[in-house]
């Protein structure tokens, strides 16, 4: 059983500033005009933005992560300011609102020069935001594998920082293959499967198989799933009763919390004899992890913390 | 049930309620055995009654045992708690439709909670003794509301000042919630109540508050049924209707407290129960007490059996399926052409 430490993450933090360099040196080459599509059409910017504020957890990851600074953002659903996860980097930026309802006033108050919004933008508010700055709401299809990576390459040709999109891909994608080795040296081929959950005395909340983090620790080698419990169509959660707990009975049980301890909300999960009969939790297979990485945030900085994470907790199966 | 004899001395106890008595503990009896035998889960009532027998799958044993045991158990007490509550508030302000829950005393105990959650309560008895002291706060702003002019004498006026105090506790419950999300996502479950995986644990630490709300009960009912002669005949008959008053206010406070403690705030219960209660035992409030003894753990246990039928294999919260039985009971009480006085 191993609890991820959420202030540690030095590798993320490493290679954040290994990309935050090439960054810079791509910097000087001034970007130009260019137009990006968008949900709502396409979209010409110009120049380098300067002031750009993110209404939404990936749009602030990416946007750090290629090593352009935000001005405004939201906080990470679950908590009261951004997630942990991003704290370092994102330390200066004003916060302007909740994912769910911006405070336009605050907005307007950061002069943004460019707004990067969440994909489910309405097209008032597209409308009443387009009057400020030029509005960039993603028009990819949420929860496919790959969601993340148009997301980053869309977000980073609007930030003109398109070369340093790919390389923080690149960069994702080959610690991908990193820690996908590792599960795959580490556990056996019919063990690799995995759920991932937030616990309520109630019952547990089975999160949705294709939410970002769970197609990350896809991507890293597990066999992710969500038997089929979260419909169609409600894309997050869906929770369970108590009685049927067999059903998320995975080799893996992944234990999102939005409390800061981990081990905490192990422990409280631990009061129900329910929980205590997982396969799961009597081979010491929980990972408990921060909710707000796994369950709120995406981009590449989320990604690479979340496989920081992964990491750890397959590098803990070893005696 | 309880050991209360005063209550209901053998001339008080006339044949017919024993009847009625014995009826509602019969359909009890059933209740208690489909939330036995009933869940979300794949367990089957045939399994799970062989398992109540001892015998049956390993897994249907964990799940009545574990699981539907002390969940029945908790819900019994807490439709015990609120029905009573009920029966008593309505008596004591004469307005049927004086309910812990329309008045605010289940908000003002929900808010109390919140408050604890937020600044990192975790432990039962903490929670239970909390959840009791917002219910008393909540009863004396109820009984503040009741002297105002004019409002104690009209029933839907009482109930919408009840709403206004419901409106106002759970508008600053909101307010803790955006404080701190944390302490929001955990006080969003607790404030929709529900009797699903808490432990038994709880259920001894609100006993003995449950034991001394019944135990004032036994001894006001006779005094409290004579203050339905008017105050004047009650002062005549040599009892003392402001310390009568006190005493019912803190055994409502114990009792629902208890039961917010245990399943969260809970609406209508304590309107629907003494409402049948009254409908079989008629205008002495201590009949109607001892029907509400069977009838309360009924229908909470048979809104929770349906909580779990009809969204598996999730479930809904029992507070939700007790609105939906509730509102409609409300709305036909008060519609009703003549308003049962009390």
């Amino acid at each position: 059983m191993s609890s991820v430490p959420t202030k540690t993450r030095s590798a993320a933090k490493k290679s954040f500033l290994a990309l935050a360099a090439i960054a810079f040196s791509l910097n000087v080459a001034k970007a130009e005009s260019r137009t990006v599509e968008t949900a709502f059409g396409p979209v010409t910017i110009e120049g380098q933005p300067e002031r750009v504020v993110t209404l939404y957890e990936g749009a602030l990851d990416t946007t750090l992560a290629v090593g352009s600074s935000a001005v405004g953002a939201v906080i990470t659903r679950g908590g009261s300011d951004v997630a942990d996860y991003i704290q370092p980097q994102a330390a200066d930026v004003a916060i302007v609102g909740a994912p769910a309802e911006t405070n336009i006033e605050a907005v307007i108050a950061a002069r943004p020069d460019l707004i990067l919004a969440a994909p489910r933008t309405s097209k008032q508010q597209y409308q009443l935001l387009s009057r400020v700055a030029p509005v960039v709401v993603s028009d990819v299809p949420m929860f496919q594998p790959d969601s993340w990576k148009q997301e980053t390459q869309l977000f980073a040709r609007a930030l003109g920082q398109e070369e340093a999109g790919e390389a923080v891909i690149e960069q994702v994608e080959s610690r991908i293959a990193e820690v996908r080795q590792l599960v795959e040296a580490t556990i056996p081929e019919d063990r690799r499967d995995a759920t991932l959950v937030r616990w309520m005395p109630q019952g547990p909340l089975v999160m949705a198989d294709g939410l970002f983090s769970a197609s990350i620790l896809q991507a890293a080698g597990f066999e992710v799933t969500d038997n089929n419990l979260v419909k169609d169509g409600r894309p997050h959660s869906e929770p369970l009763s108590l009685e049927n707990l067999a059903r998320m009975d995975q080799s893996w049980v992944v234990l999102a919390t939005l409390n800061e301890d981990g081990e905490k909300a192990l422990e409280s999960a631990r009061k129900s004899p329910a929980f205590e009969r997982l396969n799961a939790v009597r081979n010491e297979q929980v990972i408990s992890v921060s909710g707000q990485l796994w369950t709120s945030a995406s981009g590449p900085l989320a990604a690479l913390a979340i496989l920081d994470d992964i990491e750890t907790a397959v590098q803990n199966i070893q005696p | 049930m309880v050991p209360n004899r005063a209550v209901a001395s053998r001339a008080s106890f006339p044949s017919r309620l024993l009847m009625t008595w014995l009826v509602a503990g019969f359909l009890l009896s059933l209740v208690v055995m489909a939330s036995l035998l009933c869940g979300a889960g794949p367990v089957s009532p045939g399994d799970a009654f062989a398992a109540l027998l001892g015998n049956g799958p390993d897994n249907a044993h964990f799940v009545v045992t574990e699981l539907r045991g002390p969940r029945t158990m908790i819900g019994l007490v807490t439709g015990l708690a609120l029905g009573l509550a009920g029966a008593l508030l309505q008596s004591m302000t004469r307005n049927p439709l004086a309910e812990p829950g329309l008045l605010g005393v289940s908000a003002g105990s929900g808010f109390a909670v919140a408050l604890a959650i937020l600044f990192g309560a975790s432990n039962a008895t903490l929670t239970t003794f909390v959840a009791q002291l917002g219910a008393l706060a909540g009863c004396a702003l109820v009984i503040a509301a009741t002297r105002v002019q004019g409002l104690g004498n009209d029933p839907v006026r009482l109930i919408l000042a009840g709403a206004t105090l419901s409106g106002l506790l759970l508008a600053l419950t909101s307010m803790l919630m955006l404080m701190d999300q944390r302490a929001a996502d955990e006080i969003r479950f607790w404030i929709t109540g529900s009797i699903a995986g808490k432990p038994l644990t709880l259920l001894s630490s609100t006993l003995p508050a449950i034991a001394v709300g019944l135990l004032i009960i036994a001894m006001v009912a006779r005094p409290l049924a004579a203050m339905a002669l008017g105050e004047k005949a009650a002062v005549g008959l040599g009892h003392h209707p402001g310390r009568i008053r006190f005493l019912i206010t803190l055994s409502v406070a114990l009792l629902v407290g208890s039961a917010t403690a245990l399943a969260g705030p809970l609406i209508f219960v304590g309107l629907v129960v003494p409402f049948i209660a009254r409908a079989f035992a008629g205008p002495d409030i201590r009949k109607t007490l001892w029907l509400c003894l069977p009838i309360g753990p009924a229908v909470v246990l048979g809104a929770d059996v349906l909580s779990r039928l009809i969204a598996a294999p999730s479930e809904l919260p029992l507070g939700v399926v007790t609105a939906l039985i509730g509102a409609p009971a409300l709305l036909a009480i008060v519609r009703a052409g003549r308003m049962p006085s009390l």
